[in-house]
């Protein structure tokens, strides 16, 4: 990195120095139910955020992940308590998220909607589409408590608990996946300069369309780990702004808006950071009000500072002819 | 006599890095003065500390002889220095004449007003240019004249040009010239920064050179000759021969019949053209801006689709092709390497490693779905030292690296690419003078290895230089085909204008 301090390192500072904070300051903080509740949720935070952090590196953004997670997830569930077996459930939900995830890579690749506007639009298509068809009631629990599908999210590893397994396995594949998978590649290719990769002879919109679709798989995986770990899931999450918080996440940690910058590390940081703030803020009794607030100024301000330190102006344009 | 701008000792460092190390510069009144050193020499950099676009770290800038600390270009407007750059500033969306009169604008515009005052505007400066033709409808010789004019209009004492002519055909820089004379006879002081040594002689009346920061000579025009500015600017004396083919050299024979374009069409830009390019040979093309020589290569190499009721065919070996996207012609092994390198040439963020080896991934050149780290850095290593591209160390991003040198690795990421084909795009816009001899001896060098290579430029002597035929456009179409023993700048010239 060209700075000294990487967006990267202060964060990860930051997310020490309240970790200490909240310890010392806050009742209850450093307890074991609170801390893994703590984990849990930084878990699924960070799940979504690897999910959003492919979609910013290619140059696009995913809006719909916060419905197709909890839509598919109901419905999964749905299907289970029906009484289909767990595994033709998981085909049925992930076809479905396969499908969503091909349908958002196909407004963007080929019929070229600009990817905050075609998702933000499947989003509300997927949700309004799930409680018409597929999750009609809001909060859908899981009855039948399966072993293995259940510790899914509510198990532990040798004292670890499963969702930061989870968590650790879909960042560790996405790692590698971005970093020496051709596909991961190309992914940074089209999101450094879509022009420039098209000449090359990357396949661009093939490529959009694995990338949508590989998101909306790991929104399926981030929701299976919400709803073992929870017993249930509610789709009203799809009216939550939580898609802000994931945002949030993979732009504090340092992943340019602009795209091709940045990498799974970044967002393991991003999500302690916001993962311990969140929590400390619910110990604090804060309103809802006021944690919004809070989280809004801080994504503007992360946004502020990645158009600081990722600058487009003429400045940067010439660098190479100083 | 009272200097119009004084800069003494300017020195700005970027990130602890030194662009400009203590340079003197003075500028007179109604003076032509121009700005010459290397891609990287800091002339960019120095006329931005005038024009406000960045500030000094060290020294000082006097305006008529006031110490002036300009924050923004907008403040130095006010004072009247203007600057040109090469990136244009214009909005697409807007009309020529809209566009000239930006934030001058009354209250209420009649847009008849605005554009028969804009039309006897760009009349006065003898530009072709329609006053209600959108911006992004021009090509880059006209945006660049727009450009001028709005900064003529403005009234100004010091106008700043960067690489003014680098997008102009040699028409257009007469055109230019002459409007340079005349803003100097109205007392305007002109600066320019330029790659083109003949310009700088032909029309400053004071050259300054610049290399590595460092301010190295500064004299009047009468002071220096070709061979003395290039051994300013390079340090060195480069061989004679950078725009001259070797007498006696005979062409390259005709290869195989590579490809063949007969009676494609596109829209209004490509008519009719018809030619062949065969491997073992370098292809030159030459035309005037607009001419259509950009699009048909780009309609080549599929990265401009072509609809079916264009009609018109293209053969490779033979074949009939259409590609739809690029990628179908890289695998067929068509390359282009393109004009603008900064907008569609290289991945900025990128290594020059990864540069290449996405090239070798987007050909499928390499095996199976991982990338091999290995493989990557060793073509990488073959690559820059084949081509000499000089970084301050491996991990340096291309956006860092000077234009000959950011120009190099596009080069290289066509090649790893394997090509049968070629078609390079300008190859030494914005290069300096060293990387240019490298890349043309380099071009050589394909063609002798049994490449069919295409060189579209508008620059004549690159041309009569590289090319073993030419191609001439005019409208849309190949117009005339010279062999390089009977070429002549004027017969091309000639050919491409009437």
């Amino acid at each position: 990195m060209a700075h000294g301090l990487s967006q990267e390192r202060i964060v990860l500072m930051i997310a020490t120095g309240l970790f200490i904070l909240f310890s010392v300051t806050l009742n209850g903080f450093l307890s074991a139910d609170n801390l893994l509740s703590l984990v849990q949720n930084v878990s699924i935070l960070g799940i979504l955020g690897v999910g959003m952090a492919i979609a910013i590196i290619g140059r696009g953004i995913d809006l719909s992940i916060l419905s197709t997670m909890p839509v598919s997830v109901a419905w999964l569930l749905n299907l289970i308590n029906g009484g289909m077996p767990i595994w033709a459930a998981l085909l049925c939900a992930l076809a479905l998220v396969v499908v969503i995830g091909a349908i958002n890579g196909f407004l963007i690749a080929y019929v070229e909607i600009p990817a905050i506007f075609a998702t933000l639009a499947m989003g509300i298509v997927v949700y309004g589409f799930g409680k018409a068809y597929l999750a009609p009631i809001d909060a859908v629990y899981i009855t039948r408590t399966d072993a293995w599908f259940y510790s899914i999210g509510s198990g532990r590893v040798l004292g670890v608990p499963t969702p930061v397994i989870v968590f650790a396995l879909v960042a560790a594949a996405a790692y590698l996946f971005l970093r020496y998978a051709k596909l991961g590649r190309f992914i940074y290719g089209m999101g450094d300069n879509p022009l420039t990769a098209r000449i090359t002879g990357i396949p661009v919109r093939p490529m959009m369309l694995v990338q949508y679709i590989i998101i909306s798989v790991i929104a399926l995986i981030a929701g299976i780990v919400m709803a073992t770990a929870l017993s249930g899931i509610n789709t009203r999450l799809a009216l939550s702004t939580m898609v802000y918080d994931v945002i949030l996440v993979v732009v504090l940690g340092g992943i340019g808006l602009s795209g091709g910058k940045g990498g799974i590390r970044n967002v393991v940081v991003g999500t302690l950071l916001i993962g311990i703030l969140l929590n400390g803020m619910t110990i604090m009794n804060l309103t809802y009000t006021v944690q919004s607030i809070l989280k809004s100024t801080i994504l503007l301000l992360a946004i502020v500072a990645d158009t600081l330190l990722n600058p487009r102006d003429e400045q940067t344009a010439q660098h190479g002819d100083i | 006599m009272q200097p119009l701008i004084e800069m003494q000792g300017v020195t700005k460092e970027y990130r602890g890095v030194p662009a400009v190390t203590k340079v003197d510069f003075v500028l007179q009144k109604g003076e032509i003065h121009a700005l010459l050193g290397e891609n990287g020499a800091g002339k960019s950099t120095l006329t931005k500390m005038m024009s406000g676009v960045t500030q000094p770290t060290h020294g000082e800038v006097r305006l008529k002889g006031r110490p002036v600390a300009f924050r923004t270009p907008s403040e130095a407007l006010t004072e009247g220095v203007a600057m040109v750059f090469q990136e244009t500033s214009l909005v697409p969306s807007m009309t020529v004449a809209q566009n000239l009169y930006l934030g001058d604008e009354n209250l209420f515009n009649r847009i008849r007003g605005l554009n028969i005052a804009a039309q006897t505007f760009l009349q006065s400066l003898n530009f072709n240019v329609n006053p209600t033709a959108l911006v992004s409808s021009l090509g880059a010789a006209h945006k660049q004249m727009v450009e001028i004019a709005r900064a003529v209009r403005k009234n100004v004492e010091v106008i700043i040009f960067d690489e003014p002519t680098a997008a102009l055909t040699p028409e257009e820089k007469r055109h230019f010239f002459a409007l340079v004379e005349r803003l100097k006879a109205r007392g305007v002081s002109i600066v320019f920064i330029s790659h083109a040594i003949e310009e700088a002689l032909a029309i400053a009346d004071r050259i300054t050179i610049l290399r590595d920061g460092e301010l190295v000579a500064s004299d009047a025009t009468a002071a220096f000759n070709r061979d003395t500015i290039i051994r300013a600017m390079v340090g060195r004396s480069l061989s004679d021969g950078l725009y001259r083919r070797d007498t006696g050299q005979e062409p390259r024979p005709v290869g195989e019949k590579m490809l063949s374009v007969q009676n494609v069409s596109m829209g209004s830009i490509v008519r009719n053209t018809s030619f062949s390019i065969y491997s073992g040979q370098i292809t030159g093309m030459f035309g005037l801006i607009g001419s259509g020589r950009t699009e048909v290569a780009k309609i080549i190499a599929g990265i401009v689709k072509r609809n079916f009721f264009n009609g018109g065919e293209i053969r490779l070996r033979e074949e009939p092709v259409r590609y739809r996207v690029p990628r179908q012609a890289v695998q067929d092994g068509i390359v282009y390497v393109t004009e603008d390198r900064k907008v569609e040439g290289f991945f900025e963020t990128m290594t020059i490693a990864e540069n290449l080896h996405m090239g070798v991934l987007s050909a499928g050149l390499s095996r199976g779905n991982i990338v091999n780290m290995g493989e990557m850095r060793a073509i990488a290593a073959e690559w820059t030292k084949t081509l000499n591209i000089r970084a301050i160390n491996n991990n340096a991003r291309v956006i860092e690296l000077s234009g000959g040198n950011q120009q190099k690795v596009v080069i290289s990421k066509s090649l790893v690419q394997q090509p049968k084909i070629i078609i390079f795009d300008e190859p030494t816009r914005g290069v300096d003078v060293g990387a240019i001899s490298e890349i043309h001896q380099f071009i050589n060098r394909l063609a002798d290895q049994g490449l069919a290579v295409v060189v579209i430029s508008s620059y004549l002597p690159e041309i009569l230089n590289l090319s073993d035929r030419i191609l001439v456009t005019r409208a849309g179409r190949v117009v005339e085909e010279f062999s390089p023993a009977e070429a002549t700048e004027e017969k091309i010239m000639y050919a491409a204008v009437h």
